[in-house]
């Protein structure tokens, strides 16, 4: 999918728990997430602090897209 | 790191494996195996499943190879056990306390029911346990089909959560089945086979290896992957959750007596049920060439886990303890798929970092056509591959006479869908929902080759 939609010329950033699969399929902007029942939250957090680690991925997936790269690049 | 060891005394732990043929199945009035037949109570063993306060029935069905049935879901698959060793029960550490490091793992005998097995199923749980066809097309990818099976059909009281339904479920077939041993097995057997497996030295034993003064033969390893993701995605191994748990050496005859069991609700294709555990044939075969046709330095499991960082960790971990056995190569099989080819992908990777060729067992999901990415993932390493089979290839499966369990639920199985019901009452399903079809360990007969 993320290979698909750059295809068409637009940039993904990918977000994802095992990087290391996201390497193999070939994602370019690549941001680890928190695990694979659950890869954008975390519920043994609060709900504050929960809330904080989402936010903190859509930044950082938001942050990658701007950054020029030249190769596989892991946004950790 | 925690190592399971020998039993003072007998060095290496030496197991005999009595095995008595059970040809055929009823119900009477007490358990027992007469001329090959096993005759179970039926009153006694529902009594005993009934006395976990979860399960409210529990229907006795058995099902004979090539017979016109059908058993779905099935949960797991069983081979009832006898250890004639005091003090070291089956299935230790879940049906009675058992710790390996602190109790060792004595020698000496164990006799299993072949032919026979115990079979759980129930309403679905996890929406991926899968299909038994005891006839037709279906029953050429499982050996289960060519076995005489106790079929325990499940039901729980309303309101058990999940997880609870899934162990109430997971422990009725242990206890069936240690039911069944304790109560056909336990007296003066003269019948059956008899085979007696060596395990490899300890790392560091300096005694009468079987090798000894013979030309050197080369040394090989096992890594055994163990489903453990959580999300009724687990196997236990001396009733710890393995996830819970580092990477660690086993005493590899330790899984004749059921060690290690399956709690898993996954795709039904490549889980290992119980049985599998059991009867691993990778661990058997090393252990029957072991010290002829090479030296079987030792078993090391390790699990699958759902964060990057637990998959690292664990791969790490895993790839040291091998290393400390000084193999030249190692077998590594994988249990699941899709994330759990990266777990296979860092144990093959670390591994062979430490000069230590590897070997992988895993099966195919390459699409219906098979012209699909087979695996997640991938290293330039990984250059030595068995497959044990594409589990999406469709096969059509007719309809049955019989049907032990819910064969509604044939379209919420992995591997089925809500269009696999042809006119004709066949299903159209993917070899995914075959109980064991493309089992990683290498049950079963089918493979692909790379063209």
């Amino acid at each position: 999918m993320a290979k698909e939609i750059e295809r068409a010329g637009i940039p993904v950033a990918h977000i994802c728990s095992i990087i290391t699969i996201s390497q193999t399929v070939g994602a370019n902007r690549i941001v680890p997430a928190v695990a694979i029942p659950h890869p954008l939250g975390n519920p043994r957090l609060p709900p504050e602090e929960e809330k904080e680690v989402r936010r903190n991925l859509l930044r950082k997936a938001l942050a990658a897209l701007q950054t020029p790269i030249e190769e596989q690049t892991v946004f950790s | 790191m925690s190592y399971a060891r020998p039993h003072a005394g007998v060095h290496p732990v030496t197991h005999l494996w009595r095995k008595i043929t059970v040809t055929d199945l009823g119900f009477s009035s007490a358990t027992r195996v007469e001329n090959g037949k096993l005759l179970i109570d039926k009153g006694e063993l529902t009594a005993l499943l009934r006395s976990d306060p979860n399960i409210k029935d529990v229907q006795l069905t058995i099902a004979r190879p090539g017979d016109p049935v059908r058993i779905i879901p099935v949960k797991d698959v069983i081979e009832p056990r006898l250890s004639r060793i005091p003090g070291y029960p089956v299935f230790p550490g879940v049906l009675s306390a058992w710790d390996p490091d602190s109790d060792g793992i004595p020698s000496g005998e164990i006799v299993s029911l072949c032919g026979m097995v115990v079979t759980t199923v129930g309403s679905i749980v996890g929406f991926q346990e899968g299909i038994i066809d005891m006839s037709g097309p279906g029953a050429r990818y499982s050996l289960f089909s060519g076995m005489h099976h106790l079929v325990l059909d499940i039901s729980v009281k309303e309101g058990t959560e999940r997880h609870e339904h899934e162990k109430s479920v997971r422990l009725a077939g242990f206890k069936a089945s240690d039911y069944i041993a304790r109560s056909s097995l336990d007296g003066p057997l003269s019948s059956g086979t008899l085979e007696t497996l060596y395990n490899p030295a300890d790392p560091g034993f300096h005694g009468s290896g079987q090798s000894g003064g013979r030309k050197r033969v080369p040394g090989i390893a096992y890594l055994y992957m163990l489903q453990s993701q959580g999300l009724l995605h687990d196997t236990y191994y001396c009733g710890v959750d393995v996830k819970k748990m580092p990477p660690r050496r086993i005493v590899p005859t330790e899984v004749l007596f059921g060690a290690i069991v399956s709690g898993n609700c996954v795709s039904a294709c490549d889980k290992n049920t119980t049985y599998h555990h059991q009867n691993n044939p990778i661990i058997l075969d090393l252990l029957r060439g072991h010290g002829v046709d090479w030296d079987f330095v030792g078993c090391v499991i390790t699990n699958e886990n759902v964060t990057l960082g637990d998959k690292q960790r664990s791969s790490t971990q895993a790839a040291e303890l091998i290393a400390s056995l000084d193999p030249d190569g190692v077998i590594v099989s994988k249990e699941g798929f899709g994330n759990p080819d990266a777990d296979l992908m860092m144990n093959c990777s670390k591994i062979e970092a430490h000069g230590i060729k590897t070997v992988l067992l895993t099966d195919e999901f390459a699409g219906q056509d098979g012209a699909s990415q087979s695996l997640v993932d991938s290293h330039p390493n990984a250059d030595a591959i068995v497959s044990t089979g594409n589990a999406n290839e469709v096969i059509v499966l007719p309809p049955m006479e019989r049907v032990i369990g819910d064969d509604r639920v044939i379209t919420e199985l992995a591997g089925g869908s809500n269009k696999c019901r042809l006119p004709d009452g066949s299903v159209a399903i993917e070899l995914q929902a075959l109980i064991g079809s493309t089992n990683q360990l290498g049950f079963e007969r089918i493979s692909s080759r790379f063209k």
